[in-house]
């Protein structure tokens, strides 16, 4: 994949992409921000609620600010002790500047709350990650107290890991599942410890990184690339992606349309969150379109097929191949 | 060795029930040698009796257990907020009642400005009190065209902003931020809600947190405590206690002997604190050992569970809130997971401090409470005093249960006139407004309460919230829940040894007594005397702090 789109817009001022991972306590956001902090190889800056909770390896720890923490691996970590406004401030104002943010946020916030503060200067918003515990989310959501803010935790989101699954039984994953294709449109992600593969978290270009692979994922993800050589049609484009199948978790590409075919349209998909905005002129060969789906295992396969009442979810059929060329139908 | 003074007054109520009144004070070093008559006191020996407060009413300080310290740096911009309010000077600042008095009453500031690039702050409006019209930029832009102007609501969850401050920090058409409210054609319409978007306008932030962290908000603070009777305020949660330039900038403040009041800063993971529970009661019990001071204390750790019943972010019961706007989510927002709160509540109370937890709503006052038990299940321990602040809505049944477990309640009195209208028809009905802020109630199933202000919330002022507590009238004038009204003697008990007692003072203030400290609320008419919906209007003389005279400032 010589995917120049997925390494992102070579502008000097990219805005930074910001993924907030939000859910109830105990559902493994600190586990799974250790995991990005560990697996990331590119410069990539975290706020996190509290540094107790965060057990960074001494090792990989390069020197203490007050509320900064600098890693070795050149990743930051901002504390969010004194506000967001400043710990964003600090990260806008380091040097080199990150081009990732992951947002950890509080185990009661309604995540829309903390997304708000991705769209301030310099930043974008990538996405909302919801981590669930796969033992205690049926309980937490009938609880009296955070039922309805599980259910919003749920729901407004774009992507929902569903951690913890060693932690269960096979029946348990499949039910659990199948309740979670109740309450919420967002694809689930199983995982342990948090362990899901950048490319997939945070949109990381996956030909770029080679550390990933040293921290092992319990899911598969498979990825592949569509191209169109002609200018396409942006209304029939859109549908196409409102009817990606359940197992499309990411696609990120660059495509020209016919209604404005000397501009760049980059397109950021994350699970539901669809994002198309206008990009430089346009100075290349092809639109393309890269698209991660999890692989799916034979609990989430069941339950989709269930759901699988639209003809688009054939195209799940597709995963497993590394790329698809060209489809017609778009263009 | 130093000479008594002593002080023969109209009436001291002393607020000791085994002494309740007495026609002098006698006071030597701070402290109080004694009450009685000039000739029993006149035995201690060595006096001089002074007779300026021979027709005044003397009764203990107001302790007021639930301030914040930003009450007095606000007051470095205009006021424009719904009721009339005095500011620490003695001025009353008239109340803005339209949107065009708001306006009238900017143009009259900008007029009087220098640097027309200048921002402008104002505060205190209130737009639940005008329901026909929202105040937006176009309104601004009548104060305005050029000079960035901001207008922080007194929720504090929302500001509007004229249309050379969205310039200036570029919010526009394109800024993406939730909470940059939009008209119809999808240009912001100058309503920020919620610090996200709030924060855009970090022109008129910066400026507004300079104004609160001031010295001269800390003056304010006092004096505004002074004016109205009060001698400690607890700013509870506030400043940053476990930094040394925070202590220190206070303590170069209160050492002034000319600083009008005693002042507790309760340790709190928000506004800066420190966030692991652990260090902050560390650094809790640090400040009560190493900087204890006559006029600066510690020991307190102020936690928060939920949002504003007038918000609807706050944690009610079923079934939820009465009529809340179209599209409200279903209930209110938790500040900590219900589930971390008892290991939260069980660290500080292990460490010997005592846990006033914010709870506005019935359902958090619920998590507040089972974390208490928790605790004292894991760490027996007594006399704790642990205490549910604002307890607007708590239950006959929690109540209940918290006098069992030996906690307190601070209850949000002042609710009761400047919400309670809203509460009836609004926010939760009523019935249950009926029975909130229930001080009758909390007494009867014996729970030792304050009463408090919330300042900058509503207005410090004791004898206000004394008066809320005792008549249950609201700004329209009904009586909201007459079966909640309590004595002006309670009231009395409640502003005085009983916030004394949750603040774990009640040795050395809250009453006056002999070995007690001099401070002294200082009334131009008797509490006891005074029909009771004349409360709010006694006069105040000043305070004594330490035995030091601290007269208010003349009102204007």
């Amino acid at each position: 994949m010589t995917d120049h789109a997925w390494a992102g817009d070579p502008m000097i001022h990219t805005p930074i992409r910001v993924t907030v991972i939000g859910g109830y306590l105990g559902a493994g956001k600190t586990t799974l921000v250790n995991h990005v902090l560990r697996s990331a190889d590119e410069r990539i800056a975290v706020i996190v609620n509290d540094f107790g909770d965060v057990n960074i390896d001494a090792e990989l720890i390069e020197s203490t600010d007050g509320g900064t923490i600098s890693l070795t691996n050149g990743c930051i970590c901002c504390s969010v002790v004194d506000g967001f406004t400043v710990a964003l401030d600090t990260i806008r104002a380091s040097s080199p500047r990150p081009e990732r943010l992951v947002i950890e946020a509080s185990g009661v916030a309604i995540p829309a709350h903390v997304a708000a503060y991705a769209y301030g200067p310099g930043l974008d918003l990538d996405g909302v990650i919801t981590v669930v515990d796969a033992e205690t989310i049926r309980r937490n959501a009938r609880s009296e107290y955070v039922g309805d803010v599980i259910a919003h935790q749920n729901t407004a989101t774009d992507l929902i890991v569903l951690n913890k699954v060693d932690l269960v039984d096979d029946d348990a994953i499949a039910s659990l599942t199948a309740w979670l294709a109740e309450v919420t449109d967002a694809p689930v992600i199983p995982a342990r410890d948090g362990r899901v593969d950048l490319s997939v978290l945070l949109g990381l270009d996956a030909t770029d990184r080679t550390a990933v692979s040293t921290t092992p994922t319990d899911t598969s993800f498979t990825s592949r690339t569509e191209r169109w050589h002609e200018p396409i049609d942006r209304t029939s484009f859109e549908q196409q992606i409102a009817a990606f199948p359940d197992a499309v978790v990411r696609a990120k590409g660059v495509v020209r349309f016919t209604d404005d075919p000397s501009t760049e349209a980059m397109v950021q998909v994350v699970g539901r969150r669809v994002s198309i905005t206008a990009g430089g002129p346009w100075m290349r060969e092809d639109s393309q379109l890269v698209i991660i789906s999890l692989v799916e295992d034979e609990h989430t396969a069941d339950v989709k097929a269930d759901k699988a009442d639209r003809p688009e979810d054939q195209v799940a059929g597709s995963t497993g191949s590394a790329s698809v060329g060209s489809t017609g139908s778009i263009g | 060795m130093a000479s008594n003074t002593i002080y023969p007054a109209r009436r001291v109520i002393t607020m000791n029930p085994g002494f309740p009144f007495a026609k002098a004070v006698a006071v030597r070093g701070g402290r109080v040698v004694g009450v009685g008559t000039v000739e029993e006191l006149a035995r201690f020996g060595d006096h001089t009796v002074d007779e300026r407060f021979a027709d005044k009413v003397i009764l203990p300080g107001f302790i007021e257990a639930h301030t914040h310290v930003m009450a007095g740096g606000l007051w470095q911009f205009p006021y424009v907020g719904y009721f009339d309010r005095v500011d620490p000077d003695g001025k009353t600042w008239a109340r803005s009642r339209t949107i065009d008095e708001v306006v009238d009453r900017l143009v009259e500031i900008e007029s009087e400005m220098d640097d027309p690039t200048e921002p402008m702050i104002a505060w205190g409006l209130d737009p639940i009190y005008m329901p026909d019209e929202r105040l937006v930029a176009r309104h601004l832009d009548r104060v305005s065209e050029e000079r960035p102007i901001f207008v922080f609501h007194a929720s504090g969850h929302l500001a509007t902003v004229n249309s050379a401050m969205m310039r200036r920090c570029e919010i526009n058409e394109r800024t993406p931020t939730p909470g940059v409210m939009k008209d119809d054609t999808g240009r912001p319409n100058g309503e920020l809600q919620e610090p996200a978007a709030m924060g855009l306008a970090t022109i008129a932030l910066g400026k507004l947190m300079a104004a609160i962290g001031s010295d001269q908000a800390k003056w304010g603070y006092a004096n505004e405590a002074r004016n109205t009777g009060q001698t400690l305020v607890a700013d509870l949660g506030t400043t940053p206690i476990h930094l040394d330039e925070q202590i220190a900038a206070w303590e170069a403040v209160v050492d002034d002997p000319s600083y009008p009041a005693r002042v507790l800063l309760a340790g709190s993971p928000l506004f800066g604190g420190e966030q692991d529970p652990a260090k902050l009661a560390a650094a809790a019990i640090a400040r009560h050992a190493a900087n204890e001071h006559d006029k600066l204390r510690f020991g307190i750790i102020k936690l928060i569970l939920d949002g504003s019943i007038q918000g609807f972010t706050a944690r009610i019961g079923w079934p939820y809130y009465f009529d809340p706007p179209a599209g409200s989510p279903e209930n209110g927002l938790w500040l900590l997971p219900p589930d971390a709160v008892a290991d939260i509540v069980t660290t500080h109370h292990a460490a010997g401090l005592t846990v006033h937890c914010h709870c506005n709503g019935d359902q958090a006052a619920q998590v507040f409470i089972d974390a208490v038990e928790t605790a004292l299940e894991r760490h027996p321990r007594w006399n704790h005093r642990h205490t549910v602040q604002h307890s607007q809505l708590t239950t006959t049944a929690q109540y209940r249960k918290m006098a069992a477990l030996g906690m307190c309640a601070n209850i949000f009195s002042n609710h009761i006139f400047h919400w309670g209208d809203q509460h009836r028809d609004i926010t939760v009905g009523p019935e249950r407004a009926a029975r909130m802020n229930a001080c009758a109630t909390a007494l009867r199933e014996g729970v030792s309460i304050s009463i408090h202000s919330d300042s900058p919330i509503t207005p410090m002022g004791h004898l206000h919230t004394a008066w809320c507590a005792v008549n249950r009238r609201t700004a329209s004038g009904e009586v909201l829940g007459p079966d909640e009204r309590i004595s002006v003697m309670e009231a009395l008990t409640a502003i005085t040894i009983g916030a004394a007692y949750q603040l774990n003072l009640d040795h050395e203030m809250g009453s006056i007594e002999s070995g007690k400290l001099a401070d002294f609320a200082i009334l131009d008419d008797d509490p006891l005397v005074v029909d009771p919906l004349q409360l709010k209007d006694i006069g105040v003389w000043g305070t004594m702090v330490g035995g030091v005279a601290h007269q208010a400032a003349p009102r204007s």
